[in-house]
Order: structure tokens, then sequence, then C-alpha cells
């Protein structure tokens, strides 16, 4: 009686939570995301369309961090899709077309190496006086100089796996008639998505770095600031607010970390059915948001209502007759060879115009000016590589300790990655303040800046490269009792030179980059600066010094592409041969 | 039904002098196939066999127009062939499947290129899927199957197409040996439907057993460059026992055109070096390790083997031992009179010797080689550092018509045993021991 009892009861205070235990709170989530979004596109709707303000105000409570913090967000992932469709395309011509490939390539490395400084100047002077009555042109502005800092690396990753499709992926697709399209969507495009996923990460990371220079950006006495993070960051510095400016870092990490768990891994962890088997042994990783998704209602039922529709067209469409043969059909093969002559000969004249302008440019320029540039390069390259070795000294060891133990590993690789995404420069009042208070100047301070940056892709590199070593490897050392100094100098550092080489790289390029922004510092109180050509180049956009910004941004591109050829090229080929574990 | 060749065996596809040269980043062109003339007929199977190097899979290429020939012309029907053969469809010897799909979309993505509608595309993609036994299987991805059920969805995806001719690059070698015997019987069932395409296969392969049991006409290539050596007919009726002793005694005289092929008891095909002075010999893809391998080997057997013998019993493949064999003759370590392999008294006394006199009697028998004096007197001539692109390019001047890199590769092996100089692969540099 008494269990019949609560049975029924409990039976039906049960069927009360089933909608829950079926996730269909999962779809409620959705939903509300859903509107969330809708509302905060309409609030950016009319940030983008409202009157362009002489003077930017913004409140400060910690309440208003959630809309600029949308913004933000929202403008990097314009970004980020600006930089995939135009990785797409140009990733794609050259991979295609050899003889543009020729200029493609080199013109990408030239591109990689210009400080968004010199993007974002003349940009900003163009598109707002292109709208001068709205906050278009400033916005704009914002997403192009973000994806400046993305796109590169994504294009280079299409563009290396472009190339490397198997030759037999290639011939069974062209035996079987492929199409342009058909190859493009089943057969280059999914051997490629584990490299651009994981490069989209990257790049996304790389874009945050500018976040704050370019959302509260001023030449002079304009002010060009757009509501968001970076800009909240920034008026709190002014106003010394340090409550608003903790507020703001929070924000930012928690950004990172939600676009992380959201998008990213999901997009990660997708994209692993990709993968080529027997190459990179990736431990099946999983998504819990990946995993909720899929276990949503309404997703699986707009899934279904798209295979209805599609089936229902198949059946609208007039049945064609079986093609039996026709090697012609292909009128896009034979249309591409043209398009791409046409487009090269565009952007050939262009270039050539472009030099002709900046040729005309450099010409006002007084001759000593260029010895000073070199005199700044070689600092600042001086710099960058102090900041290097710095940065190894203490990553070494550490991210060795890391990755040799994978307890270790699995707490700090998602801290690691999290402090590499961070936009350092977000940090960087802080850290000019205790340099004041230790009376070290910007000389020697702008290498600690840049250090704050870049370190991170060293240390997670060498975690990488740590837990990668064969266990074999490492049981031969433990067998015949090597020391510790034996074992780093025979085992683990040649076996992570690979992934040193890559994370140095990387870190030399973000050394660089974060250089116009360590060598100038005008954030708060009077404009701190040292010589150097980072701060040669920013000072040179601020003060529209049209011809010390072009020869600046020229030194500093071809400072970085020689020493890439010179120094990182060779070490890579040493470390391809000589020090990779897979050959 | 008896696939016998006669005159109404109507000709599918045709080569017509057909040369092809690669350009190579050295500059030099490296020729790989000399006038060849081929056809293949309808309901048979004609199976391509030769050496490494040979061009086999190159032909098929040129079958199949994916490789343009440098000269020469390809016919489908009789008409000239411009761009693909519209009649063939290809199984890979890697597979070359698409990881990311599964069987079923694997297969069902070919006849979608064909612009297929719906319902034929699903019903072809199930024949072909039951054809090969993939049902039950559809949903797999391909990196959870073993390498014969990878084979059997290239299999598939191929027959879906219904290929008039079906081309197969080596299909089995990435297969183990029983799921092999399996896959051969099955392909040839299918084919033997009269009534159903494919109508003809052509099939690379290295295994002569597996072309004894497939083909009804066996194409013998030799290598550098792959020429036409000759057309063996397969007159075994089908099904064939490949234990019968008419099978094993076939398998027997394709040793023999093989070996007489590559080990012709008088010289003939090298280039005679005595005549022209700037010319040095060639050598096989055989490292020195293989060659102790098969002294030491033969020197159990009492010195003398079947050179069949020696690959059944080594489990090596038979192109690895014929290139070895080359390699020790061309060290007067063997003679091999017919297809006997036996140890010469200096080879005798190598293998019985300790490995300081072994490398001495290694380094005087390459000094009598016209390569390896040229090799020491560049050495000379650079002051002790010799660049491998100095070498190779030299190596191209006076080994024309041969794959040089590889000539260069066994070359590094014999002179590092023979402690005649070392190679260091980081710099790229040839320095005296």
């Amino acid at each position: 009686m008494m269990n019949r009892f609560l049975d029924t009861m409990w039976g039906q205070a049960n069927a009360l939570f089933t909608p829950f235990r079926r996730r269909r709170w999962v779809d409620l989530l959705l939903v509300a995301a859903a509107f969330g979004m809708l509302y905060g596109l309409i609030l950016l709707g009319h940030q983008w369309t409202a009157i362009q303000r002489p003077v930017l105000a913004m409140d400060l409570s910690p309440w208003a961090l959630p809309k600029y913090t949308f913004f933000s967000m929202m403008r990097g992932l314009a970004a980020y899709l600006l930089s995939f469709f135009f990785t797409l395309v140009y990733a794609y011509w050259a991979a295609k077309d050899a003889r543009s490939e020729r200029l493609l390539v080199p013109l990408l490395d030239i591109l990689q190496s210009i400080p968004v400084m010199t993007f974002i100047v003349p940009l900003m002077l163009a598109l707002v006086a292109a709208f001068p009555h709205s906050n278009v042109g400033i916005e704009l502005t914002a997403i192009i100089a973000i994806f400046t800092g993305q796109a590169w690396n994504m294009t280079f990753s299409l563009y290396h796996s472009l190339k490397s499709v198997p030759a037999e992926l290639h011939e069974a697709a062209t035996v079987y008639r492929f199409n342009w399209w058909q190859r493009f969507r089943w057969v280059e495009l999914p051997f490629a998505t584990t490299g651009l996923a994981w490069n989209s990460m990257m790049s996304m990371a790389g874009g945050w770095f500018f976040l704050m220079l370019v959302e509260a950006f001023k030449l002079g006495d304009k002010d060009f600031r757009v509501p968001g993070l970076g800009s909240y960051m920034s008026m709190a510095v002014e106003r010394s607010d340090v409550r608003a400016q903790l507020w703001a870092v929070a924000a930012m990490i928690l950004m990172i970390v939600l676009l992380d768990q959201v998008l990213w891994r999901p997009i990660v962890v997708w994209a692993q059915r990709f993968r080529i088997e027997d190459t990179m042994q990736v431990a099946d990783s999983q998504s819990w948001f990946l995993n909720l998704i899929r276990g949503s209602r309404l997703i699986r039922r707009w899934d279904r209502w798209r295979a209805k529709q599609r089936r229902l067209r198949q059946h609208r469409k007039p049945v064609k007759k079986l093609v039996v043969v026709d090697l012609s059909v292909d009128k896009a093969a034979h249309a591409a060879p043209w398009l791409s002559l046409v487009a090269l000969v565009f952007l050939t004249g262009f270039l050539i115009l472009g030099g002709f302008g900046i040729f005309h440019l450099l010409h006002q320029l007084p001759s000593g000016a260029w010895w000073t540039l070199l005199k700044a390069a070689g600092l600042t390259l001086s710099r960058v590589m102090a900041s290097i070795l710095i940065g190894l000294c203490w990553t070494l060891p550490a991210g060795l300790a890391i990755g040799l133990s994978q307890r270790l590993s699995r707490i700090f690789q998602p801290i690691v990655q999290v402090a590499a995404s961070f936009p350092a420069p977000m940090l960087f009042p802080v850290v000019v303040a205790i340099l004041a208070s230790m009376k070290i100047g910007l000389g020697w301070g702008s290498i600690v800046l840049m250090l704050l940056g870049t370190q991170w892709y060293i240390l997670f590199n060498v975690i990488a490269g740590a837990s990668a070593i064969p266990s074999d490897l490492r049981e031969v050392g433990t067998a015949f009792g090597f020391s510790r100094w034996q074992r780093f100098r025979n085992l683990y550092l040649p076996a992570i030179f690979p992934y040193l080489v890559t994370g140095c790289l990387t870190a030399a390029g973000g050394a660089w980059n974060a250089s116009i922004v360590s060598e100038y510092y005008n954030i708060s109180g009077p404009t701190l600066q040292t010589f150097g050509l980072g701060a040669i180049v920013s000072q040179a956009g601020e003060s529209r010094n049209f011809p010390l910004l072009a020869a600046s941004t020229l030194v500093l591109a071809a400072t970085v592409v020689l020493f890439n050829r010179l120094v990182w090229k060779p070490l890579y080929q040493i470390a391809e041969t000589r020090y990779s574990l897979s050959k | 039904m008896i696939h016998a060749t006669d005159a109404t065996h109507e000709v599918i596809c045709e080569l017509k002098g057909i040369q092809k040269s690669f350009q190579r980043d050295t500059g030099h062109p490296l020729r790989v196939l000399e006038d060849i003339n081929l056809d293949i007929r309808a309901n048979e199977v004609v199976c391509l066999i030769g050496p490494s190097g040979c061009g086999k899979s190159t032909i098929l290429r040129i079958f199949a127009g994916l490789i343009q020939p440098t000269k020469g012309r390809t016919y489908y029907h009789g008409k000239k062939m411009e761009g693909l053969n519209p009649g063939v469809a290809i199984v890979f010897q890697n597979f070359a499947l698409y990881p990311w799909m599964t069987v079923e979309s694997n297969v069902r993505t070919v006849l979608q290129a064909q612009g297929l509608d719906d319902e034929i595309i699903k019903a072809k993609a199930h024949r072909a899927i039951q054809l090969v036994g993939l049902e039950g299987f559809e949903e797999a991805y391909p990196r959870e199957l073993s390498g014969g059920m990878k084979q059997r969805v290239g299999m598939a995806r191929a027959l879906s197409v219904d290929p008039e001719i079906l081309f197969m690059d080596e299909p089995f070698s990435h297969v183990d040996a029983l799921t092999a015997e399996g896959l051969r019987a099955e392909i040839l069932d299918i084919w033997d439907d009269a009534e159903r395409n494919p109508s003809s296969i052509l099939m690379v392969s290295h295994d002569i057993k597996e072309v004894a049991y497939m083909a009804d006409r066996i194409v013998v290539l030799s290598a550098n460059p792959g020429r036409l050596r000759t057309i063996v007919e397969n007159p075994l009726p089908r099904p064939r026992d490949m234990r019968s002793p008419e099978f094993l005694r076939l398998v027997d005289q394709l040793h023999d055109i093989i070996t007489s092929t590559e080990l012709p008891d008088v010289e003939v095909t090298a280039p005679a070096p005595s005549l022209l002075a700037d010319l040095v010999e060639p050598l096989p893809p055989a490292p020195s390790s293989d060659i102790l391998g098969l002294l030491e080997y033969l020197e159990t057997q009492g010195g003398t083997a079947d050179l069949f013998q020696v690959a059944a019993a080594t489990h090596v493949t038979f192109e690895k031992i014929l290139a070895s064999v080359k390699g020790a003759e061309m060290l007067d370590f063997v003679d091999t009179p017919k297809r006997q392999v036996l140890l010469t008294p200096l080879g005798q006394r190598f293998v019985r010797a300790n490995m300081d006199d072994r490398k001495d009697i290694w380094k005087a028998q390459l000094l009598e080689l016209r390569l390896f004096r040229l090799v020491q007197e560049l050495l000379e001539l650079h002051h002790g550092e010799l660049k491998a692109d100095e070498l190779l390019a030299e190596l191209q001047q006076r080994l024309p018509m041969e794959n040089s890199e590889q000539t260069f590769e066994t070359l590094v092996t014999w002179g590092r045993f023979g402690e005649l100089f070392a190679y260091r692969e980081e710099r790229g540099v040839l320095t005296p021991e």
C-alpha cells in the first residue's frame, strides 16, 4: 500500500522533471542565447549607425561590461569571418595557379610583417572620410585592424594544406571526374580542416592582442574610440580606476574562456574527423558543449528539416539525363586560368602603383633618416632577441616539468592556453607602473613588455614538445642512469628542438608586433617612449608623418623577412631533418 | 566462358609509340618509358610486371589519361584520346579513400560527381557495396577498417561507376597475403560475369604468382628506361589452382623470363663502358647490408642456391633479391649461371673473413668499378670535400637514361661500408675516411 502510494507520487513528481532529464533545458538555453544575441546585435546596430561624437562617453560600472564585452567579441568574430573568406580565396588562388603563386606567397610573407599601426592610420582617415556622419567608418577600421592580426597565418596554413594533399587522393578525384567545386568541398577543404581549426584558434588570440590599441585609437586630438572592452580598459586606466581595470581583465579572461569552450573546442573536436589516419595521434578529446548541442532537440529538428528540404529539391529538379561521358563539363576549369590571369594583372598593377606611391613618399624623407631607422632596427632586433632569451630561461625548465608529467600538463595546459590568448597590452599599465617605481626606463622596460606577450608561445610549444617525447626514449635515459644534465642535453633538448624553433619563431613575430606598443606607451599619463623601430612607427603614425611611417614600416618588414629567411628558415630545416622524431 | 584472345576480341584502348620523361629538379629529364606499344582488348585481364622503376604505374596512368605522354598516342575504341579515359575506374595502391567519409559516402561521392539522380545513386552504391561484401560496414570510417576491408571499399567505389575497364595499381601490396588471395578470386568472379562491366582488367603487380593467377596476358617490362620486354600469353584454363603443377611451371617460366631480362648471362643491356670512356656503371637499389645478408645466406646453403628459392625461403620480394644479386655480381662475389647463384672463391673468402678483412676486400672490389674510382678522383680534386649535388650532377652526365639518385643512394651505402668515404647528410658532403 505504502509502496504503491510512493510509486505513484514519486512517479508523478519524477515526470515533472523529465523534460529536464531529456535535456529540454538545453533547448531553453539555446533559445535564451539566441535572444541575447539578437538584443546585442540591435545594440550594435545602434552603435554603428549612431552619429559620430567628438568624444566617446563610457560607463565604467561593471554592469555595462557585458555590453562592451559583447561588442568586442562581435568585432573579433566579424574580423574572423573576414579572415576566413580572405583565407579561402587567397590560399586557393596561390595553391592552384603556379604563376600567381610566385607573387602571392612572398606578398603574404611581407603582409605578415607589417605592423598594425601602418594599416590602421591610413585606413581610419580614409574610412572616416567615407562615412563622416556615422560610426561605420571607425567600426570598419577596427574590424579590419583586428583582421590584420588574424588572417595571415590561417592563409599560410590553408595554402600548405592545399599543397600537400596526397597525389592519390587527387588522382582518384580526377578519375571519378570531380569538378573543381566537388574537389574543393570533398577533398581539399576536409584535408585542410584540422590545420585550419588549430590556426583559427591561434589567429583569434593574435587578433585580441591589439584590441586595446584598436578600440582606443586616438590620432592627435581626434578621438576614434569605439565602445568595447579595450576602450573600457583604457578609460579605466586614464581615470586610474583600479576596480574597473580589474573588472575589465576579468571580463577579458571570461570572454576568452567562453569562446574557447563554446566555439573553438567544439570546432577542434569536430575537426578531428577530418584527420588523416596515423598522423598526429591526438587523444580523442571531448567537448562538453558539442555533446550538449548534439543532445539538443531543436538542432536535431533543424537537421531533419534541412535533410527534407534537400530531398524535396532533388525531386523537384528535373532528372538529369544520365551523363555518360562529358569531359568538357568542367567549364569552370577552362575559365579559371583566365580569371586568375586577369586578377593577377590587376594585383600586379595595383602593387606597382602602390610601389610608386611609396617611392614618392620615401623621396620626401631626409637621407639621414635612413641611418637612424637602421640603428633603431638594430636596437629593436636586440630587444626582440633579448626577450626571447629571457623567455627561454624560465619556459624551458617550466615547460619540461609540465610536459613530462601527465598530471601537471592536465592542470596547466588550459591555463597556459588562456594566458597565451590574453592580450598582454591590457596588463601594460600595471607593469609600467611597477617598472616606474623600480626606476627602470622604457629602454629596458620594453623588453619586459614584449616578454609579457610572447613567452607563452614558447612555453606552450615546449610543453607540447615535452609531452610528445616517446616513452621508450625516456626509459633509455632511466635505464642507463643519465644524470639530469645528460638527460637535458642528449634527450630533452634535441627532442623538443622542432617545437622550440616553432615557439621562438612565433614569439619573435609577436615581439616585433608588440614593439610598436611597448617602445611607445601612451595609455596613461605622459607618453613614455624609447629609441627603437616600434616607437618610430607608432610616433609616425600618430603624428600622421606618412613618409616616416612608410619608411619605418619598410625597414621593419625587411628586417623581419630577412631575419626569417636567414635565421629561422635554416633552423627549421635542421629541425625537420635532424631532430624530427617522426622520421 | 572462355577468355581466350582471338581475333573477334575488340581492342578497347591502345598505346602507340609512347615515350615519357619526367622533368627533374636537377635539370636533366629522367626518361621512364621508351617506345611502348600495348593494347587492352575486350574480356581480358592484362597484367604489367617488372622491376621497380620500369614505369608500370606510369603506363597505367597514361592509359587512364591521368598523365600525358611525352611522345606517342593513346586510343580509345579506335579514336584518339584527349584527357581522361572515359571507360576507366582505378583501384589504388594506398586505397586513396577519403578518411573523413564513411564507407557509403566514399562510394556515393563518386556517383554524385557524375551528376546522377539521388535514387540511382542509392541503388548503385548499394549494389557496389553488396558486390564486394561490405554490407553492414556502410557507416564505418576507413580508419576503423583493416587493409583488406579498405581495399574492398576502393573496389566498391571503382565498380560503382560501372567502368568498362578496371585499373588496379598494385592493389594488394598493402593487404595481408591471405586476404589478398580471397580478394583476387572475388574480383575475377565479378569480372567473369559477361553481362556486366568491367569487361577487362588492367593490373600492375610485382608478385609473379598473382600475375600468373590473374592474367590472360602478362606484359613483362624492363627498367631504366621502361621498355616492353615480352608479352606472355597465359594458356591456363580458369579457375586456376595456385598449387597445380601446370601453374607452378608457368610461374617458373615467368621467373626465367624476368631473370634473363634482369641478369642476362651475356652482358647486353648495360651500356658498354669500354666504348665511352666517361660512362660509369649504374648501381642497383641494393644497400650493402642486403648484399652481406645474401652472401651469408649463400654460405649457409653451401655456396649455391636457386634464385627463386632464395626469395621463397627468406620472404624477401623477388625484386629485392634480384637487385642484391646484381650488386653482388658487380663486386665479383657471386656468379649467376642461369637461375643459380653461386659464391665465387672471392665471395667465399669475403664471407669467412673477419670484419676488418671484409672491409679491405670490399674496398678493393669497389675500386675495380669505374664509378668509385671517379668518386675518389673527384674527392681529391675538391680537396677532400665533395658536395653531394656536384656528384649527382656528374652522375647524371655519365649515366644517361638512368635514375642517378638511386645510384647515388647505393653508392653511399657501399662507400660507407668500404670506408672509402664518409657522407654527412645534413651538410650534403662526402669526405674521405
